[in-house]
């Protein structure tokens, strides 16, 4: 089993999970149905911890293995429960009209790749560094897509929810590029941002109920005026 | 030349017998996981002979088109099979630009299919033939874009080319373009051969179908020859996701012992392939119409994807 120990494999193995990632993102533009959102996320945490945990056996620091049991925990497991429960209480399954098209927002989606692409590239030297070091770097434009493209959800849909569900993809990026450049920030930053994460989702799932309560409707484009 | 002829030969008896077969496997694994009987597998070749001995039913209003389109469907597909490696990376025929004719030929093939389904002046065959151009028109840059970039990766069009760089290369099926490529490749081939989420192949009466309704007019050995095509259309545009993505298996050259292990591996990958056609089928409901293209743009955007990472990575 010596491929095990060889940073190649760790490399082609970890750029193609982060590949995974990235279409699976593109598939959630795409998606309308509330639930599959949800799952596609879930997918995604899971490979995200995937990641984290390959990075930290090529490069044998113990802190990444909590960074990514805590993503495998709270992000494919905790946070998809929590959102799915919520789906089911409102009984809204169906993010009837984003802003902008699924086909123009699949199309803006792909543009904002080539952005990350780009950018990443002026960070990539690979003459510079060994393959060690490098291991996880060709990631860092999948990273800065996932980011683009959280925001882009963000902005693009009108459902809470939805909007949730984008927050969610912009911090996975945050945390790969991250992870992919400095291999984890320090335990208790790391620590703090899943902490805020979790707490920004549950408060944000309970301002969505009672939105939609006041409401009728969790579209935020509805909530215009300011009550005395 | 003879043994160009005998390869030409061997590859288009293999390709005519396992075409129907593997369209056989794929009704036969789809009721089975809906749990129905199902027909049996050999079903696709009963049909062929029972419809090739019927007689015909030739509309009035049909011209030379609606005759000659049966033969240029099945001999577009067919030529299309000999120039595929299928049991070996040495395809028998290769003409001007290899990847590129073969995408051409099967739109040749098409386009033909299309003016037959107008040509009867039924308003069935003419929106069976309009849908199917829309959906070509973005399955088809998405098919090249996916393409291009294995092409890229051996830096030749030419298929067999193409299937001796992809066996060298084990590992090369990890990068991500060639990920993105395949997921880009598997939609297009969703759609080309009129799978569920796009087109009902099991339909003959739904004011949806695509492929069906075009061939709404025609009887007998004309039918025959249709669906003979369309499965060997399907044949080769699976055999074209396998071996360029998964070329395990594949010999080298043109002994009794390579190909014989080649067409094991063959059938194994393509049966596969198969059930995951059939999950895919099974798990998924009809998309609308107007969503088919949003679908096919993700196969477009996956494409691009592709063909950028090469470039940067």
């Amino acid at each position: 089993m010596t491929f095990l120990q060889d940073p190649e494999f760790g490399d082609r193995v970890i750029t193609l999970m982060a590949a995974l990632v990235l279409v699976l993102q593109i598939a959630a533009v795409g998606q309308r149905w509330l639930v599959s959102s949800i799952r596609i996320f879930a997918v995604q945490s899971f490979l995200l911890a995937a990641i984290a945990g390959i990075i930290a056996y090529f490069n044998h620091a113990s802190h990444i293995y909590i960074a990514a049991l805590l993503t495998l925990i709270l992000k494919a497991g905790l946070l998809p429960w929590f959102l799915e429960r919520l789906v089911r209480r409102i009984e809204i399954r169906r993010e009837i009209e984003p802003l902008i098209n699924a086909p123009l927002s699949i199309l803006i989606a792909g543009c904002l790749t080539l952005v990350g692409y780009v950018v990443a590239q002026s960070f990539y030297h690979p003459e510079e560094t060994s393959v060690r070091a490098a291991l996880g770097h060709n990631t860092l434009a999948v990273a800065i897509a996932l980011f683009l493209i959280g925001f882009f959800t963000m902005l693009n849909r009108r459902k809470a929810l939805t909007q949730v569900l984008g927050l969610l993809s912009l911090e996975n990026g945050l945390f790969l590029a991250a992870i992919s450049l400095t291999y984890g920030m320090p335990l208790v930053v790391e620590l703090g941002i899943f902490f805020d994460v979790l707490v920004a989702v549950m408060v944000l799932g309970i301002l969505v109920f009672r939105i939609r309560e006041a409401f009728d409707s969790m579209d935020v484009s509805k909530l215009r005026k300011l009550r005395e | 030349m003879i043994s160009l002829l005998a390869k030409a030969g061997l590859q288009l008896v293999l390709l005519l017998l396992v075409a129907p077969l593997l369209s056989g496997i794929i009704k036969t694994l789809k009721a089975r996981l809906q749990t129905r009987r199902g027909p049996n597998v050999l079903q696709a070749y009963r049909d062929i002979f029972k419809l090739l001995r019927k007689g015909m039913v030739i509309p009035e209003t049909a011209s030379w088109i609606f005759s000659a389109t049966p033969y240029i469907v099945f001999v577009t597909a067919a030529l299309v099979g000999l120039m595929i490696p299928m049991t070996t990376t040495d395809a028998p025929l290769s003409l001007f630009g290899g990847v590129l004719a073969v995408v051409y030929l099967l739109a040749l093939g098409r386009f033909f299919l299309a003016l037959g389904g107008l040509d009867t002046g039924s308003s069935f065959g003419g929106l069976g033939s309009s849908r199917e151009m829309t959906l070509s028109a973005i399955a088809e840059p998405a098919m090249m874009l996916a393409i291009f970039t294995v092409a890229l990766a051996a830096s030749s069009t030419n298929l067999s080319e193409m299937a001796k760089v992809a066996v060298s290369q084990s590992w090369k099926f990890l990068a991500p373009s060639q990920m993105l490529a395949f997921a880009a490749l598997f939609i297009v081939l969703i759609a080309e051969t009129g799978r569920i989420p796009v087109d009902n192949p099991a339909t003959h009466l739904e004011l949806t179908m695509i492929h069906e309704a075009m061939i709404l007019e025609y009887s007998g050995p004309y039918l025959a020859l249709l669906e003979w095509g369309a499965s060997i259309k399907q044949l080769v545009l699976m055999t074209l996701v396998v071996n360029t993505f998964f070329p395990f298996g594949l010999s080298a050259d043109w002994t009794a012992r390579g190909l014989g292990l080649g067409l094991i591996f063959y059938l194994t990958k393509m049966v596969l392939l198969a059930c995951l056609i059939v999950l895919v089928e099974t798990t998924n409901a009809k998309l609308r119409l107007f969503r088919v293209p949003e679908l096919l743009m993700v196969s477009f955007i996956l494409g691009a994807l592709a063909l950028i990472s090469t470039f940067l990575f």
